[in-house]
């Protein structure tokens, strides 16, 4: 065979892989998003999915899909996990760029490194056996949304520790030498110009990270304690999104099923918007106070 | 007055200045000229401790501010009070990539300013290097966006607005073009008699237009030092030293 | 150091002290998961333990059958995102003429990366298990987890590519080697670090999948038949015994133990490969 043959078949080989590669998120959406069709359009239908007040799917007289709770539940968790995780995370940055010495950095970053490749079941072991006995003591019944937000805490905080790590690092340190030409202490310095220098690598690590609170399963349905309800406080029981997958796709049929379906595009959805519109952000945007 | 006494500067076991001698007279522009690489830049910073900032360096000599305590040795020495002291621009302006405004704050603030004066502050030193008329409806935007001589500008003003003894420039109008190099240039001259000015520059036709005094910095025996010294009206014309005379008649450097 | 200043003001000195408290918290929550973790696991850990099999629905006996599942669906992971991956990645960097067509199959990827995987884990359900009729099957199992861990085996061979010298194509074209021995001779030996870590970090990734897998591999707990037989992963068992089988923590512990110990391995190795060869632009986290 002529090489310009072999390079065509290698050619069209690769390409073929390429596209596979790339047409895996459509396939996907086609066919989550199909299993979701009938959820959406009348069994149960949207109004059944926003009106209905209970989340009853099994009840055999009268099914109730009211997913407000679900939803509820997975914003909830995810906000309650990224702000401490952000706080901690960023204070941890802080600290490892601006104060300890050498050797520590490393090794603080070395700790992060591994925390993040702890896998979720495994965290939410930890949290059923050590944590909620803990919380149960304190605040009954200790499988809650406190339990769920402290694991998922644990998890993404990581994650924002490093890309604020890295963004600190990528502060110019021209601005740094004017910082200290202009007699600038270093709380200012931190707090005032680099922080805020680097805020937009900092706003996407904490946005990657609430899309991986929203998104995980595992570590939640071990501690959340799997009630779906508004939660009337912190240590009550709730049921996200995907908690509510995990659980019921064993033997959930028809228009439940369609609805678990359903839960799971929407997440695809919300996740992939958060992490495309970080790709796509505008390179700078003007800053106005 | 800037008393400068045997002044050296290692980086590791580089020496990039040794022995340096100056009176720097307050209230004057003093130009530093020479080729690059003579530690023209390693001297400016040793003078507000920026030298600090970078990982082994070691400074050694005695610098004193109005005969007072001495820059490099004093233990008990306010760096911070020493750098508002002292100012510094830079080569490449470098504004805080945040609101004009904050730029200003976050200095002001630092140095004990309240903030009810801060606003007047802005607007004076502002208008000192001819900036106000041209940005003040744009006090809250990003001083990113700002033309590179305006930014130049900017820094010049920010340092001014902590009322500085002395102010360093390194380089401040090569990184600009012709016509903002000329803007920046004149502000700089306008300073004389305000403050004290050190301003390092390669540009002698510079050196020329603004300088009162003129310190030559060359490269003997692998280290900077002075060659030369004396009022810009005179030391380019009758330049002791060989290489200097050289060096002024744009033949060496 | 930034400010300058030797001596440290008050206000320096409480934002130090507020990040050393998060860095202390971070470090003590750490070391208290591995300690617990260390703890309830190595009561029943031992060699019968790792090579048993699994008895009373896991409460007792070992994880001999899920050991052996778990490396069966890695192998079927890594036998089609690899060679998909590393395809991908070489037609990105080499053969993509069209603009277009390369933004377009990154976007693609990027939006992979980000799936859940409790969505992957349906997707297995329908897509491989009944579409493609492989039914709750190992391999149903290491197909789903293949497509999640493309992005990264993709991801890292193409840095490792960008790696090559940029003289190195016109230079072998200029020798009229044809573009495939390029790849083969020339390319391919620079992107092996980039593809050996994204390797790694693959299985790292896929060790720890619990979600995907639950709907799609399935929880059989007898020696696997066959790839086309139902088995069930490390994670999916330590998720069983905590959450459906009474009594079944210690097991669950000492799985987990296992489960952690494997992938800190990996993932120490990874950053090991990844230093070595310079490559630290893959970790995402390095600094
Ligand atoms: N941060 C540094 N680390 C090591 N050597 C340096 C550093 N900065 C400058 N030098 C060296 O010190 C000498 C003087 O540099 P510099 O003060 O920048 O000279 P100039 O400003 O006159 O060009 C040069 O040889 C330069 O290479
Ligand atoms: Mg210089």
């Amino acid at each position: 065979m002529s090489p310009s043959v072999n390079d065509r078949v290698a050619g069209a080989a690769l390409g073929i892989a390429a596209w596979l590669c790339g047409g895996i998120s459509l396939l996907i959406l086609i066919w989550v998003g199909v299993e979701a069709i009938p959820a959406l359009n009348n069994d149960p239908g949207i109004s059944s999915l926003l009106g209905d007040a209970h989340w009853l799917p099994g009840s055999v007289r009268e099914p109730q899909f009211g997913m407000l709770p679900i939803l509820a539940g997975s914003v909830l968790v995810t906000i309650f996990s990224i702000i401490p995780a952000t706080v901690a995370g960023v204070g941890c940055a802080v600290f490892q760029r601006f104060y300890a010495p050498k050797w520590m950095r490393t090794f603080l970053r070395r700790v992060l490194e591994l925390l993040a490749g702890i896998p979720s079941v495994v965290i939410g072991f930890w949290g059923l056996v050590v944590l909620v006995p803990i919380l149960q003591k304190w605040q009954p019944p200790g499988q809650s949304l406190a339990a769920a937000a402290i694991v998922l805490a644990i998890m993404i905080l990581p994650t924002v520790a490093l890309t604020a790590s890295t963004a600190l690092k990528n502060v110019s340190p021209g601005l740094f030498r004017a910082a200290a030409a202009l007699g600038m202490g270093r709380a200012r310095t931190i707090l005032g110009v680099a922080l805020p220098t680097a805020r937009r690598g900092i706003a996407g690590g904490v946005i990657l990270a609430a899309a991986r609170a929203i998104g995980e399963t595992m570590a939640v349905v071990m501690v959340c304690g799997n009630v779906a309800q508004w939660p009337g406080s912190i240590f009550d029981p709730i049921r996200p999104a995907t908690a509510t997958i995990a659980l019921e796709m064993s033997y959930a049929t028809a228009g439940h099923r369609s609805v678990l379906f359903a839960l799971a595009f929407f997440l695809v959805l919300v996740v992939g918007a958060a992490v495309g519109w970080i790709a796509f952000r505008k390179p700078s945007t003007p800053h106005r106070r | 007055m800037i008393t400068v006494e045997n002044l050296s500067i290692h980086y590791g076991n580089l020496a990039a200045v040794r022995d340096v001698s100056l009176d720097i007279p307050e209230g004057k522009i003093t130009a530093v000229v020479g080729p690059s690489g003579c530690g023209k830049s390693s001297f400016l910073a040793s003078l507000n401790r920026l030298t600090d900032l970078i990982p082994g360096a070691k400074v050694a000599g005695e610098i004193r501010l109005n005969g007072k305590s001495d820059i490099v040795n004093d233990p008990g020495l306010d760096l911070l009070e020493l750098r508002r002291t002292v100012g510094m621009v830079f080569q490449k302006p470098n504004p805080f990539p945040l609101s004009i405004r904050k730029n200003f704050e976050l200095p002001l603030l630092e140095h004990g300013i309240s903030k009810r004066e801060i606003p007047g502050r802005i607007e004076s030193t502002l208008r000192e290097v001819g900036l106000w008329d041209e940005i003040s409806d744009r006090l809250d935007e990003s001083a990113e966006n700002l033309s590179g001589g305006q930014q130049q500008r900017l820094c010049i003003a920010r340092a001014l607005a902590l009322r500085p003894k002395v102010i360093l420039f390194d380089e401040p109008c090569s990184a600009l073009d012709p016509l903002a190099s000329g803007v920046v240039e004149d502000h700089i001259a306008a300073l004389r008699g305000k403050v004290t000015v050190v301003i390092v520059t390669h540009n002698l036709a510079q050196a020329r237009r603004i300088a009162d005094e003129v310190a030559l910095f060359w490269v003997r025996d692998g280290a900077g030092c002075v060659i030369e010294t004396g009022p810009a009206n005179t030391i380019f014309d009758r330049p002791k030293d060989p290489d200097a005379a050289l060096y002024f008649s744009g033949a060496r450097g | 150091m930034i400010g300058g200043a030797a001596r440290l003001s008050r206000n320096d000195r409480l934002l130090g002290a507020a990040g050393g408290f998060a860095a202390l918290v971070v470090l003590v929550g750490f070391g208290a998961i591995v300690f617990d973790l260390f703890q309830t696991g190595t009561a029943s850990l031992s060699i019968p333990f790792l090579v048993g099999k699994v008895e009373n629905g896991g409460r007792a006996g070992g994880i001999g059958p899920v050991l052996i599942s778990t490396g069966m669906i890695l192998l079927v992971c890594l036998a089609v995102a690899l060679p998909l991956g590393t395809g991908c990645a070489i037609w990105l960097s080499e053969f993509a003429s069209k603009i277009r067509f390369a933004r377009a199959i990154t976007a693609g990827i990027d939006l992979l990366a980000s799936v859940p995987s409790i969505v992957f884990g349906l997707f297995g359900m329908v897509f491989f298990c009944r579409t493609l009729g492989l039914g709750f099957s190992i391999t149903s199992g290491g197909l789903t987890l293949a497509c999640m861990i493309l992005p990264i085996v993709i991801r890292t061979t193409l840095i490792g590519l960008s790696g090559a010298p940029s003289n190195l194509r016109p230079g072998a074209a200029a020798l009229g080697l044809s573009r495939v021995s390029t790849i083969r001779h020339l390319l391919l030996p620079v992107a092996i670090p980039g593809v050996v870590v994204g390797t790694t970090l693959g299985i790292s990734r896929a060790l720890a999948e619990t979600a995907a897998l639950i709907f799609t591999s399935g929880y059989a707990t007898r020696w696997p038949e066959g790839f086309d037989d139902s088995g069930r992963a490390i994670s999916v068992h330590i998720y069983d015994l905590a959450m459906n089988v009474p009594g079944g923590a210690a097991n669950a512990a000492a799985s987990a133990l296992v489960l952690l110990l494997a992938l800190l391995f990996i993932n120490y190795l990874a950053t090991l490969l990844a230093d070595r060869w310079l490559l630290k632009r893959i970790a995402p986290t390095s600094e």
